[in-house]
């Protein structure tokens, strides 16, 4: 791994210049803690300043340098494809994309690692005392809408429409033990509900725990119905945030998708994408929210009438943004006419 | 002599021993480990068919396009070519480092070492260190070849003020990855040396030789097909492992830099790899899942053959040099 003069000259020219450059800066360097993307920021930052700092997106072509994402794999596939579009307009910025999930994303961000996190949900308070703590500040983004879709198979006609009370009582913590759809008609219509469920027997396959399609699902369709239940003393504190034990869960959507297609009377929930992409296999019911019975589709997710949607994030650090121009141009790119490109 | 015609004889002592009954243990022992190796290959010849079936389509459709193509976010514009590319170096740093750093440790071991109670400590630790989880192999490899040897970039001046491995890079991955099998290349190099009869090295001692010249011109090109051998199993495993390159952050949706094949700049860029993207795709919707991933599963398949075939060929002509 030798280099050959030319290149040792010039690297060592870099360094020097770098070195330069750090002593200018003065107090600001002491919380990067790691010291190669360090030297990769900086030299990205002097190529960008020497041209022109602040012809950001619409002149196109002038900025070089890299562009590190990380965070939701819900996320990912928009961070890609609006990267792949800006390449177009800047060739020479290099943007990678990653995404290990929410949470991971969130702890590499804050430690300095990434530009940009992708979220499936709001920063929570440790991580933004992880980030105070590295001195990494952000500004927060709202890039998409994301649905979950509640699926049966196709053979099951009795089923259009649910409402979140019958969610409730069919998956909810007090569920457990229901094995036919007409067992859970008690407690929804308890709770309110008119909907009739069929006589037939209840096969759920849904995400698990460590999913963030399960955490979504929860917070959004037992939320209120959970709280009030605890208040009556119907459930207990620890059950507030769950699902029924007993139902088959998978990390796998594709898997949930299988499991839904493989049992005639089935129920399951995964994110709008691969319900959509699933096809004819796989019915995606009408959800009612309390203003009546929507479909999912991309439009009634945006519009958010479709109630089961949870906002998408991107996190933007503005340390990074103020050493690399190039990540300004991106997030704007991202915004502007990469999000309407997407979808 | 009665050795004139071996097959008569020795059908004639058969009969006399069987006395004309049947071996009835004999034929049902015969009969299970049939069944063994027929089962193995059904189970192979399944999932060969179930992935060449799903995958078939991508690389009819577009070969070159696929084997040269970059991470995409659209399923059908999508190749392997960046996985391919950090798969081979994975595999270019087992071979440099793990195998010799394995097969010499090996040597020592078995040819050097006194067998004391320390030795035989170190033995039964090796062997230990082969069952531990990939996992566990990532997590050392992210503390200590992507933060630990990142945290001294004046380490090597030639580097250019990079750190040694400059953090989530390919070359941390291939270090990783080599250390992972490093336990596997040992093992199956200490038994092949082990198996070279007493009697080889006594006749070089024999004769006058030192222990150095026994080793190198009887003990080693004797056990030489038995430790390439080994390095065939430790190679596949290298180049197939995926728990260990998410911890070392391989990246799975997008890696911007595109170097060539051999360029080595990108020893210290970001990377991702065969099972990388494998694992990525088969978790997401649609085509990515149905097509992509099983055609890459493909790709990947070809790759460990020819590089098993290559090794299975040098072990030929060792043995028929012994």
């Amino acid at each position: 791994m030798r280099f050959p003069p030319s290149r040792l000259v010039r690297l060592t020219a870099m360094l020097m210049a770098l070195s330069l450059f750090a002593a200018a800066c003065g107090d600001d360097e002491e919380d990067d803690p790691v010291a190669a993307e360090d030297t990769e920021t900086e030299e990205s930052s002097d190529s960008g300043a020497s041209e022109d700092p602040s012809g950001s997106g619409a002149t196109g072509g002038e900025l070089s340098g890299e562009i590190n994402v990380s965070g939701s794999s819900t996320v990912q596939p928009i961070s890609v494809r609006v990267a792949e579009l800006f390449e177009e307009v800047e060739p020479d910025v290099v943007v990678n994309v990653d995404g290990p999930g929410t949470g991971d994303g969130f702890e590499l961000f804050c430690n300095g690692e990434t530009d940009i996190s992708d979220a499936s949900r709001p920063i929570d308070e440790e991580e933004v005392a992880a980030c105070e703590e590295s001195g990494i500040e952000f500004i927060e983004l709202k890039v998409a809408f994301d649905g979950i879709s509640v699926l049966t198979n196709p053979a099951n006609d009795a089923v259009t429409c649910l409402t979140f009370e019958d969610l409730y009582a069919l998956v909810g913590p007090e569920a457990e033990g229901v094995e036919n759809w007409s067992d859970a008609q008690a407690l929804a219509t308890e709770l309110g509900s008119t909907t009739e469920l069929p006589d037939a027997p209840l096969e759920i396959v849904g995400p698990g725990e460590e999913s963030g399609t399960y955490d979504s699902f929860i917070e959004i369709v037992f939320g209120d119905i959970a709280e009030a239940q605890l208040e009556a003393g119907a459930i207990t504190e620890d059950q507030e945030e769950t699902t029924r034990p007993d139902y088959q869960s998978s990390p796998d959507d594709n898997t949930i998708i299988q499991g839904i297609e493989g049992s005639d009377t089935s129920l399951g929930w995964v994110g709008f994408a691969f319900a959509e992409e699933a096809g004819e296999g796989v019915k995606e019911l009408e959800v009612d929210g309390g203003e009546g019975c929507v479909a999912p589709t991309a439009e009634t997710i945006a519009d958010g009438s479709y109630p089961i949607s949870r906002p998408l994030f991107i996190y933007v650090s503005t340390t990074a943004m103020e050493e690399n121009p190039a990540v300004a141009a991106y997030v704007e790119y991202y915004l502007g006419e990469g999000i309407s490109a997407v979808e | 002599m009665a050795l004139a015609n071996p097959a008569v004889t020795a059908d004639a002592v058969r009969a006399r021993l069987e006395r004309g009954q049947l071996d009835i243990a004999g034929a049902v022992f015969k009969a299970l480990i049939s069944l063994a190796i027929l089962l193995s290959l059904l189970v192979i010849g399944v999932l060969l068919y179930d992935v060449v079936h799903d995958g078939w389509s991508v690389l009819a459709d577009r070969p070159v396009d696929f084997l040269s193509g970059t991470l995409r976010s659209q399923a059908g514009e999508a190749g392997v070519f960046q996985g391919l590319r950090g798969t081979f170096w994975i595999g270019v740093f087992t071979v440099v480092l793990a195998f010799p750093i394995g097969i010499g440790a090996a040597v020592y071991l078995e040819e050097y070492a006194p067998d004391t109670r320390f030795t035989r400590f170190i033995a039964i630790n090796i062997r230990n260190l082969a069952g531990v989880p990939s996992v566990v192999y990532g997590i050392l490899g992210f503390a200590i070849f992507v933060k630990t040897l990142a945290l001294f970039p004046e380490w090597l001046p030639f580097l250019g003020g990079r750190t040694f491995t400059g953090g989530r890079t390919t070359m941390a991955a291939g270090i990783t990855l080599a250390v992972l099998v490093l336990p596997l290349v040992i093992i199956t190099a200490s038994e092949a040396v082990r198996a070279v009869p007493d009697s080889i090295r006594e006749a070089g001692f024999g004769v006058g030789a030192t222990r150095w010249e026994v080793v190198r011109s009887h003990v080693l090109p004797y056990a030489a097909p038995g430790i390439i051998t080994g390095t065939i199993l430790s190679l596949a495993r290298a180049l197939g492992e995926a728990a260990p390159l998410i911890l070392v952050g391989a990246v799975t949706g997008r890696l911007g830099q595109s170097g060539g094949l051999l360029d080595p700049a990108q020893l210290h860029e970001r990377f991702t790899a065969m099972p990388i993207i494998i694992t990525d795709w088969s978790g997401q919707p649609g085509a990515f899942q149905t097509e992509n991933a099983p055609a890459a599963i493909l790709v990947l398949l070809v790759v460990v053959l020819f590089a098993n075939t290559a090794a299975i060929l040098l072990r030929n002509r060792y043995e028929k040099k012994r």
